[in-house]
């Protein structure tokens, strides 16, 4: 049989964003792959560098759109292991609201995404709309469907009054039955599984060797969430239960994302709860020394890790973020062999890639 | 076996869920995050918003007469991200609910909020100074009385020859 090389992207119908797959293959199947990288670069590491801390919390928070909390969330927990700034205890909690509430929504469109790439058009349609319910809360909580503008140095910007609580209790009660619905046509529809069963297969040894995160790592046996193994916010009073699937497949990674929104909703249960009173931010500007540090989060992509370090002015000397899908695409080399052209897009979608995260 | 056709069948009875925007009405929840308003009356120039303005989309200068300050916030620039209002003392800039930012290519260099901060004398030396906003002696003291008032009408350099003598 001969070999070719086809090229996909860096514009392609099934990928959201740019990038270039050269893929070797041989009749239908894959035999080969290299990838290349950089068409969204766009100098960030070198932006924030010439802002302040405060206009960085913005900037941060543009980085990418799905994830968009998580970016200045762990900005501004570096910035605050700096300069040694208690958070209030309420600010913790509405930390960790809006982290599972863009988490619904982010894991919610890979869903919807990968039904669009399988041909089943009708499920996108109806997982987009679910969505919709947590794309009206974001916007009536926060302001914005997308970007949450929740953090700020030493606290949040937003409060919740007896009434948006309320609010919020109404819609995620409103997700659970579709959720639920979904949830089994992921897992038992025979349309579904004939496309996602057995597909990209990531076995554990290798999701060990590449250090792959979040849903990927989990969807592969390994038992690892940052909200757990090292928690920040208010996941250290909170139980999260982390799920993990044995069929290192693009189902099991399906799963193990769908499986993370019926948690999400129960830790934002949980947490209005618990919602102690108080402050939701600190009463006075901070002042950063020079210093260095590190703080990491679970985006709804894995784990995500900041590094920042200051001289004493109000601009960082340096900021450095490692994003879970830098880990994450290099596992495609081991998925994609041995799989159909035909499968290539839902493979990458498995992954979740982030891409402007990653080039930034 | 798990059929969509059930849930298929559903939402087609349910109907669009679309908006008909901009037929009609659509989805605006109060405390969305739309275009800037300002409020020169309450502004004390602390230049705060200008500091965390991630765009640079706001800038407040002295005009040329140098009869007072002139604040402009390029809507066009503004990400929306809120900061402004959250880092401002008094409360001066605040995002309303108005998210409508078309406009024409010929308006884009007038598609802005405009405000002017008139400098006012001195009560006691006549220098021209940024006038001392109410909202700002709220936030500062919780009674504000006689003598904080007269003092609120002095320079910084007034003030200080009458408190500390």
């Amino acid at each position: 049989m001969s070999t070719y090389t086809i090229p996909v992207g860096p514009l392609h119908v099934a990928l959201e964003e740019p990038m270039y797959f050269r893929v070797q293959v041989e009749g239908e199947t894959v035999v080969g792959l290299d990838i290349t990288a950089g068409y969204v670069h766009r100098g960030m590491e070198s932006l924030v560098m010439q802002r302040n801390i405060y206009q960085n919390i913005t900037l941060t928070e543009r980085l990418c759109s799905l994830c968009s909390n998580n970016h200045p969330c762990t900005y501004c927990m570096a910035l605050e292991k700096i300069a040694g700034i208690e958070v209030p205890e309420r600010a913790q909690y509405l930390r960790v609201i809006a982290d599972e509430i863009k988490r619904i929504a982010s894991n919610l469109f890979n869903a919807g995404i990968l039904a669009h790439i399988i041909g089943f058009d009708s499920l996108f349609m109806h997982v987009m709309e679910i969505r919709e319910i947590v794309q009206d809360t974001k916007e009536t909580i926060y302001g914005n469907r997308m970007d949450l503008a929740v953090n700020c140095i030493g606290g949040v910007r937003y409060d919740l009054s007896d009434e948006k609580i309320k609010y919020i209790r109404k819609q995620i009660d409103r997700l659970k039955k579709p959720l639920e619905e979904i949830i089994d046509i992921y897992m038992n529809n025979k349309f579904v599984r004939a496309r996602t069963e057995g597909v990209g297969v990531l076995p554990k040894e290798e999701a060990v060797r590449y250090g792959v995160v979040g849903p990927v790592a989990r969807g592969s046996g390994i038992d690892y969430d940052v909200r757990v193994k090292s928690p920040y916010a208010a996941y250290d009073k909170i139980k999260v239960n982390v799920h993990v699937e044995n069929g290192s497949d693009v189902r099991a990674r399906a799963i193990v994302r769908l499986r993370e929104i019926q948690e999400a909703v129960n830790i934002i249960e949980l947490c209005l709860k618990e919602l102690p009173d108080g402050p939701t931010c600190i009463d006075h500007l901070p002042e950063i020394p020079a210093g260095e540090a590190i703080a990491k989060s679970e985006a709804p992509r894995g784990e995500l890790i900041y590094y920042l370090r200051t001289n004493g002015s109000d601009k960082p000397e340096r900021l450095k973020w490692r994003v879970p899908t830098y880990m994450n695409w290099e596992a495609l080399n081991v998925m994609m062999p041995g799989n159909k052209v035909a499968d290539i897009p839902l493979i990458i979608t498995s992954i979740d890639p982030c891409i402007s995260c990653t080039e930034r | 076996m798990s059929s969509f056709l059930k849930i298929a069948i559903r939402n087609l009875l349910k109907g669009p869920s679309t908006d008909p925007y901009p037929y009609g009405e659509t989805f605006v929840p109060k405390g969305l995050r739309g275009k800037i308003k300002y409020n020169a009356k309450a502004c004390v120039a602390c230049r705060m918003c200008e500091h965390v303005c991630a765009g640079g989309a706001i800038q407040i200068r002295e005009v040329s007469d140098k009869s007072g300050l002139e604040f402009i916030l390029w809507h066009n620039t503004c990400a929306f991200c809120g900061l402004c209002e959250h880092y401002c003392p008094t409360k001066a800039i605040r995002l309303t609910e108005d998210y409508h930012t078309a406009h024409r290519q010929e308006d884009k260099y007038r598609y802005v909020e405009k405000g002017f901060i008139k400098y006012v004398p001195c009560a006691s030396c006549g220098t021209p100074m940024v006038p001392t906003a109410p909202e700002l002696l709220n936030v500062a003291y919780d009674n504000v009385n006689k003598d904080i008032e007269r003092l609120s009408k002095l320079c910084s350099k007034c003030r200080k020859e009458k408190v500390c003598g």
